[in-house]
């Protein structure tokens, strides 16, 4: 068992490309669902999908410019909410494809929609909206991104700008009635 | 679609210390089984309960519930049918660390006949450090498609939601993510 929580991209370093075009959704995590991560009927357990796509935002945080460095420093990306939804079920060995696209953002909070999609079937297995808050993690209080990296979210944001809104987003959980 | 049961080896599905029975269904009081520490598994680079172990902490809590409605594992095995979790909306309020004594209050806030919805508040040494919200649909395992609830089950069911129906509605209920008191001026 693990000693603390890890994920697959601590102590890469943040590398950002001016230059280079950015993918509409972003395509920054796949994985595997490995043995941990199966429940006694070998399904993948809830949390662990939140596992996955805390991966891939962890992918995206290095993307844009945040990593151990920028952290040491004194700043990083908390997540206030995240709502998730299961449309499949996950089997041992599955291959899982992540997609990230950047809703919207201000000065310091990003609004994130994820996909996981099986590998081979492109199927849609589960989504997540999230919002993020950038942090002063000194002060305990929200701050403002630095210019550099707000920068980059925006430039994201241009390069997504012309993706459809996913239909779940903004929903809140209810049960929906029918008749 | 997904199954709500323990999780994953981070989670050995032993959180439960009070027996959820004795604890199912008081009337005007939310549910409150669910009491574990932090374990050290859960914790990220920061020395903070990780996103995904709020989840796991939340998920644990609510199997209690639906240990204490007859809807648990032993369920799955005598009746062929299964909770599965739809969605979860999940929102962040504190770090927790090491050490720190996890409980939750959960309320049974909505269900029909193959649909429970649970709202929980989750605290770390009594502040308040997450709500969960979770919305979960009775499959018929073998057919692979939802069902109603057996009689003998929704009338537990009925019972919790009777007993739950005077707490007050958590005030964020029924509002999206990004939903909320309006702040700085979006950019997009």
């Amino acid at each position: 068992m693990a000693e603390r929580v890890t994920t697959p991209y601590e102590g890469r370093p943040a590398v950002w490309d001016d230059g280079a075009e950015i993918p509409a959704p972003l395509r920054l995590h796949e994985t595997t669902a490995p043995p941990a991560w199966m429940d006694y009927n070998d399904h993948m357990s809830e949390s662990c999908f939140l596992l996955a796509f805390g991966d891939s935002a962890d992918a995206f945080f290095r993307f844009i410019g945040i990593d151990e460095a920028y952290r040491a420093a004194g700043h990083s990306l908390y997540t206030s909410q995240t709502h998730l939804h299961h449309r499949q079920e996950v089997s041992l060995g599955e291959p899982l494809v992540m997609t990230l696209q950047l809703l919207d953002h201000d000065r310091r909070r990003l609004h994130l929609y994820h996909e996981m999609r099986h590998g081979e079937t492109d199927a849609l297995i589960a989504m997540a909206e999230q919002l993020l808050v950038h942090v002063d993690t000194e002060a305990g209080r929200s701050s403002d991104m630095p210019e550099d990296l707000y920068e980059h979210v925006a430039a994201i944001r241009r390069a997504h700008a012309a993706l459809p809104q996913p239909a779940v987003v903004g929903h809140p959980i209810a049960i929906r009635h029918s008749k | 679609m997904r199954s709500w049961s323990t999780c994953c080896s981070c989670s050995n599905g032993t959180a439960a210390m009070a027996d959820p029975a004795d604890a199912s269904i008081t009337p005007g009081a939310p549910f409150t089984a669910y009491r574990e520490p932090v374990r050290a598994e859960w914790l990220d680079y920061n020395g903070h309960l990780n996103d995904a172990s709020y989840a796991i902490v939340l998920s644990a809590a609510h199997e209690l519930v639906l240990e204490s409605l007859g809807l648990s594992a032993a369920y799955r095995a005598s009746h062929q049918a299964s909770m599965f979790t739809l969605e979860t909306h999940i929102r962040f309020l504190a770090e927790c660390s090491a050490g720190q004594i996890l409980t939750a209050a959960t309320q049974l806030v909505e269900a029909d006949t193959k649909r429970l919805r649970l709202h929980s508040e989750l605290y770390a040494d009594e502040v308040l450090a997450a709500t969960g919200e979770s919305l979960y649909l009775h499959v018929d395992t073998v057919a692979g498609r939802s069902a109603p609830l057996p009689d003998e089950r929704q009338a537990r069911v009925d019972a919790m939601l009777a007993a739950h129906a005077g707490l007050p509605r958590p005030a964020h209920l029924g509002l999206g993510v990004g939903t909320r008191p309006a702040a700085a001026t979006g950019a997009s």
